[in-house]
């Protein structure tokens, strides 16, 4: 839809979103979202129990992925993980648990204020394997073959670029490296006016 | 972006082994629902193979994990 999109309309979807999750890193997940989100969200989706037991509710809260991309296949121990579109940070954790002392996991998010929300979560747990930084997904600030899995989490829909996005996520990974991906997929038609699918874009 | 779409973006990435796996029955609209992708850049001297699981689940069918409009 972006080459049909007009600069003023691809101005919209950006503040929207940028709008949106800054009342997530304010407020949490909570009534921002037409699904289960927070904690009851992890547990719908299958996170471990015995990794999302030591979260404090109050980054659990902060949850609003629309899958489990953990349930694709394993993390390893020792293993580099980037989390695209990290948001306050709780998948970045997880996987942070997942690979251990050993590996790494770097978080990024486009808003600022995700990033710090996430940083202030990593300093409550303590995992010292994981860090967060701003950046976009269509320009990742890594080199090239940096990491054996990337995760992503109810991000790449939001993308106004998704086939740049994807080639990027391709250069960073390792060859034989994996991408577990949740994101949402169009089942319908959208609605035909222009101003509908625009808001549908960050809902 | 239907999900055989975005298959086909990561295949054009240079993904092989892509699939939709399945759907996870979160629904941010009318119109969307939640699903999990899986793929692999291709390891040194690995043949590629895009006739892997490129189909379609069916869609997840209703249930509680689908919130009413408007809900959290």
């Amino acid at each position: 839809m972006s080459e049909e999109m007009t600069e003023p309309e691809i101005c919209q979807v950006r503040q929207g979103i940028r709008q949106k999750y800054d009342r997530v890193a304010a407020a949490g997940a909570g009534g921002c979202f037409q699904y289960p989100t927070g904690k009851a969200g992890m547990d719908l989706q299958g996170y471990p129990p015995e990794v999302i037991g030591d979260f404090p509710p109050e980054v659990l809260a902060t949850f609003c992925g629309v899958g489990n991309p953990f349930s694709l296949g394993p993390l390893n121990p020792g293993e580099a993980v980037l989390d695209i579109g990290c948001g306050a940070g709780v998948d970045s954790l997880v996987a942070g648990h997942l690979v251990g002392a050993g590996g790494r996991v770097v978080g990024l998010d486009v808003t600022p204020a995700m990033i710090e929300r996430a940083r202030a979560h990593q300093a409550r747990l303590g995992l010292a394997n994981v860090t967060f930084q701003v950046g976009e997904a269509e320009a990742l600030p890594f080199p090239d073959h940096d990491f054996d899995a990337v995760i992503s989490n109810g991000v790449f829909n939001l993308t106004l670029n998704k086939e740049k996005a994807l080639k990027e996520t391709h250069r960073v990974l390792k060859p034989g490296g994996r991408l577990l991906l949740a994101d949402m997929v169009l089942m319908a038609a959208l609605p035909p006016d222009r101003a509908g699918r625009v808001e549908n874009w960050f809902q | 972006m239907p999900g055989k779409d975005f298959l086909a973006l990561m295949l054009k990435a240079g993904f092989h082994r892509v699939a939709l796996v399945r759907y996870t029955g979160f629904k941010s609209s009318p119109y969307t629902e939640g699903a999990l992708f899986y793929g692999e850049k291709l390891a040194a001297g690995q043949a590629r193979d895009d006739l892997a699981s490129q189909t379609e689940p069916a869609p997840t069918p209703p249930k509680e994990a689908a919130c009413e409009p408007g809900g959290t």
